[in-house]
């Protein structure tokens, strides 16, 4: 996968080039809409992280030009500006997905693969632990294919941390994830805990291990 | 006393009715009076020249031509035909002298006739007579009388022909003053005012009316330098926050590290989260007042409640609190932006939920005649009977155990204020808080 960071932040842009390489992405970095625009006309991109406040250029034509030269990348629009209206217009213009400055690295990282998982098809879009099998295009969880009633946020936590296997998910990062960008203050409060609890019941009346692992003071961990 | 408030022309016409009014009322009175005045003097002068005449004839005719001594009654009286005027002369007692001009009535063949009569006495050969000039003034009552009658008619035609005149002078003069004035009703907001500039003669509303359009595009100015600086601030520290965020992230994404430093990231990522909150909530509250969200979409309100309830459902299982939703307004459909709805109740809705330990929330939606009520009730802690006034105000909160800013409630007013939804709040502390918004 190669993945075109578009930021003119550069420092931004390097944290996000470090975490994305963790991941096994190619990622070259744009610092400007110029050199972006060159990038596009030249590389096969699969995505393009766009910040649309760039000093030089409006982001939003740069999609506009990547469509022009029949680019397939699929964007994902940074932006710190007018959220709600560059929203309308950056998924009019064919914008796929769209984070708020600041998003948490892991969130950007979801949303990749979510499209990557909806474009182009993904073939393991089951995940298996134990007896247990998550598909992530169902949208369910079976246990030796008897379905396991799990509520919509249940399943959304559940796959975040199983998607994200063997890595600690603080509050926070699990916090945005289900409920997303609300003004939300109390994100200490114990609502992701009573999530964890149900959803290992649930677990526990099929199997004895503990798939989810706690950390304290910070989150949680799916082991595998 | 406290006027009532009423338009500049309006006061005028009152203005110029009440001083015309007191003009007739004057003129009225008064005139006549005048006339009379001056008709009564005019009469005592012919006398004073009459009373001449006559001692002039005394004195060259003699005393005895008027009045013969011998006669038992020593008197002479002279009337003419139509007794409006008469002459007598009298011999009265020595030693008085009189010399006056007065109002008399004289009875003159059954007739009561009322004279102004000069009264003079002359001394003719040792003896002193009296003479008396009168003249009828009779005709000097009806022409005052009539003076009263027409004067009257006369000046409310005129009066009333001049005040209409005036009126519509007033009318025409105020034109561009009034035109002023409903081009400023009509704008409420700098960007939708009209700068096409007024014509008139009159320098005053000129000097008005570019003052007007010079001050309306400072606030112009103002209002798009304090949008781009607003977009700008808040870009330039979303930005840096976005990158000590991503730092952090990649520092626990190492997780090689000691528990009590990933506690320690952990840490700083929750205050950066709440800086974040900070600028992206007083963003939106100024996106508001800059009136930058579209109030056009027709937005059924029923159902964002439901989306909202549905984001957060899960929050009221987790403190095992019973949700008792009744949303039985009919055609509940507003104009208005469906994003900022959804935020308004979530943060309403939240606020129940954070604040309510045991018990209920209680959402319900209801027509009241042609207007809609969103009731949003908890069994939760309530608010203090003095804090309540507060608990809109931005940076206060009435719980301070809760490490909140106090802006939810800032920003669901300034959605209000902006949809028009009047907002009442009910508490009792201790038994919980109820939430009434009334959709005009």
């Amino acid at each position: 996968m190669r993945i075109l960071i578009v930021e003119d932040e550069k420092s931004l842009s390097k944290e996000i080039k470090q975490f994305l390489e963790k991941e096994e992405y190619n990622c070259d970095q744009a610092f400007t809409g110029h050199e972006a625009s060159e990038l596009i006309a030249i590389n096969p991109y699969d995505f393009v992280l766009l910040d649309i406040g760039l000093p030089d250029y409006n982001g939003l034509d740069l999609i506009k030009e990547a469509k022009e030269y029949k680019s397939e990348a699929y964007f994902i629009v940074i932006t710190a500006r007018g959220e709600l209206e560059d929203k309308l217009k950056g998924f009019d213009l064919g914008a796929d997905d769209y984070l708020p400055k600041p998003f948490s690295l892991l969130e950007l990282l979801s949303r990749v693969q979510a499209i990557t998982r909806r474009k182009f098809g993904h073939q393991s879009s089951v995940i298996n632990f134990g007896d247990f099998a998550l598909d992530t295009t169902k949208k369910n969880l079976t246990h030796n294919d008897k379905n396991i009633d799990l509520t919509k946020k249940e399943y959304k936590l559940l796959s975040y941390l199983v998607l994200n296997k063997n890595r600690i998910l603080d509050r926070l990062q699990l916090t945005e994830h289900i409920w997303g960008d609300f003004f939300e203050d109390d994100f200490d409060s114990n609502y992701i805990d009573v999530h964890i609890k149900n959803i290992r019941k649930k677990l526990s009346t099929y199997d004895d291990s503990t798939w989810i692992k706690t950390v304290r003071g910070i989150g949680y961990k799916f082991e595998l | 006393m406290k006027l009532p408030k009423l338009k500049l022309k309006s006061q005028l016409a009152i203005f110029n009715a009440f001083s015309k009014a007191l003009i007739i009322t004057l003129l009225v009175f008064l005139l006549p009076w005048l006339v009379s005045k001056i008709s009564i003097n005019e009469t005592d002068e012919i006398l004073v020249q009459k009373l001449d005449q006559v001692i002039e004839l005394v004195d060259s005719l003699g005393i005895e031509s008027f009045i013969d001594t011998d006669a038992e009654f020593q008197a002479f009286g002279s009337y003419n035909i139509l007794k409006e005027e008469y002459i007598s002369i009298e011999q009265i007692a020595n030693d008085s002298v009189v010399n006056v001009i007065q109002f008399s009535e004289r009875n003159i063949e059954d007739e009561i006739v009322d004279y102004r009569v000069l009264s003079y006495s002359i001394e003719e050969n040792g003896i002193n007579y009296i003479i008396e000039i009168g003249k009828s003034i009779s005709t000097i009552y009806r022409f005052e009388q009539n003076l009263k009658r027409f004067a009257f008619l006369f000046l409310i035609v005129i009066i009333s022909l001049t005040f209409l005149f005036d009126l519509s002078f007033i009318q025409y003069l105020l034109l561009p003053f009034n035109k002023i004035v409903k081009k400023l009703k009509s704008t409420n907001h700098p960007s939708s005012f009209d700068y096409i500039s007024v014509n008139t003669n009159t320098s005053d509303f000129e000097y008005l009316d570019t003052t007007i359009h010079a001050l309306m595009r400072k606030i112009e100015t103002a209002f798009n330098d304090e949008r781009d600086y607003i977009s700008n601030v808040s870009h330039e520290l979303l930005t840096p926050v976005s990158i000590i965020q991503s730092k952090l992230d990649n520092i626990l994404h190492e997780s090689s590290l000691p528990e009590k430093d990933m506690l320690k990231i952990y840490e700083s990522k929750k205050t950066l989260r709440r800086l974040t909150n900070l600028v992206r909530t007083l963003l939106m509250m100024s996106r508001i007042e800059n009136e930058e969200y579209i109030l056009t979409e027709q937005v059924n309100v029923n159902n964002t409640i439901k989306k909202v309830i549905e984001e957060i459902e899960d929050r009221i299982l987790a403190k095992e609190l019973e949700l008792k939703i009744n949303l039985k307004a009919n055609d509940f459909i507003i104009n208005g932006n469906e994003n900022l709805l959804f935020t308004l109740f979530y943060n309403f809705i939240n606020n129940a939920i954070r604040y309510t330990n045991k018990g209920f929330i209680k959402i319900e939606s209801f027509n009241n005649g042609n207007k809609f009520i969103v009731e949003i009730s908890d069994s939760g802690i309530g608010i203090q009977k003095e804090k309540i006034p507060d608990i809109f105000s931005r940076f206060k909160n009435s719980n301070e155990t809760k490490d909140s800013y106090g802006l939810g409630l800032a920003l669901s007013k300034k959605i209000c204020d902006y949809h028009k939804i009047n907002v009442e709040v009910l508490s009792e502390s201790g038994k919980g808080s109820s939430f009434i918004l009334n959709f005009t």
